[in-house]
């Protein structure tokens, strides 16, 4: 069945605008091209997507080669807010970019719940 | 020990990737994912962040091999790259001249941040199609001959092919010329 880009999109703006402090979010293919994103104004989605996969596959490798394990997440924080990446199976990566006042907790349960609806539409 | 960090760079399938592990004493630390844009016409999987190298040369210098990403979508890693860089190396698959442009674009991006010595390394010199070195170079922007860097001939499969052109890039650099 075909990926229903609609419903990606749907999920990513839902997810955006219902979640406190999360200022945006993308599901990107592992070699970096946007499938949906819903983003702030200023971003670009396509240099938001490769930047997304190289971070995520430059994570896995260091996981994988420091003995790690498997990635959960890769983990951005800076004075201004956080960005959070996780894997949606094989053929998605999941990014968050959150403000500085989000609860760190609140959001690594929100974002787990929005990867499950997203792995639906994935399948 | 001295450290020269090369970098290795060009359009998509040009041989990036291939080029360092045929050379690297290490296992290469690589990035690759399944390819899903128009890199798939050439292949099925694509470097995303960059490809990692090593390479001891002489008692006191180790070269680090650093291979950039194809797709212009990936310019970040360019600069990241190239300003950290020593010399680099513009790979060109010589039978494929809609690249050039690519090529050419991936150029100036690095001409625009950096100074350093560079030389052209052309692939799939024996595929049919292939253009010669002096219409590459015309091609490329080099319409001068006097004033194109050195134009070279490897084979990335073959590590003996690659280790000339590295030779090649490090005598370059060593002669400090900034072409």
């Amino acid at each position: 069945m075909a990926i229903s880009t609609e419903k990606l999109s749907g999920i990513l703006q839902n997810f955006v605008t219902s979640t406190n402090d999360v200022q945006g979010a993308a599901v990107v293919t592992p070699d970096g091209l946007p499938l949906a994103t819903s983003l702030p104004g200023a971003m670009d989605e396509e240099r938001v997507s490769a930047m997304s996969a190289a971070m995520l596959s430059l994570g896995e490798r260091i996981g994988n080669e420091l003995a790690r394990g498997t990635i959960d997440r890769i983990y951005v924080e800076g004075n201004q807010g956080y960005g959070v990446l996780t894997s949606c199976g094989e053929d998605a990566v999941f990014l968050v970019l959150a403000n500085q006042s989000a609860k760190q907790g609140l959001l690594m349960l929100e974002i787990k719940r929005a990867l499950t609806e997203l792995k639906l539409v994935l399948m | 020990m001295e450290i020269m960090r090369l970098v290795v760079t060009g359009p998509v399938g040009a041989g990036k990737s291939t080029f360092i592990r045929s050379v690297s004493e290490i296992e290469v630390v690589d990035t690759d994912r399944r390819a899903t844009d128009e890199t798939l016409m050439l292949k099925k999987r694509t470097t995303v962040a960059f490809d990692f190298g090593r390479l001891q040369f002489g008692p006191e210098m180790a070269l680090h091999l650093y291979g950039t990403p194809g797709q212009s979508r990936f310019d970040f890693m360019w600069d990241i790259l190239i300003r950290k860089a020593h010399a680099y190396i513009l790979l060109v698959a010589a039978h494929r001249p809609h690249e050039f442009r690519s090529a050419r674009r991936i150029l100036g991006f690095m001409k625009q941040r950096s100074q350093i010595p560079m030389i052209i390394g052309l692939t799939h010199t024996d595929c049919p199609g292939a253009w010669d070195a002096e219409n590459i170079a015309i091609a490329l922007g080099y319409l001068d001959a006097n004033r194109c860097p050195p134009i070279i001939t490897v084979n990335p499969n073959q590590s003996a092919s690659v280790a000339e052109a590295v030779i090649a890039l490090v005598q370059h650099s060593m002669q400090g010329c900034l072409v």
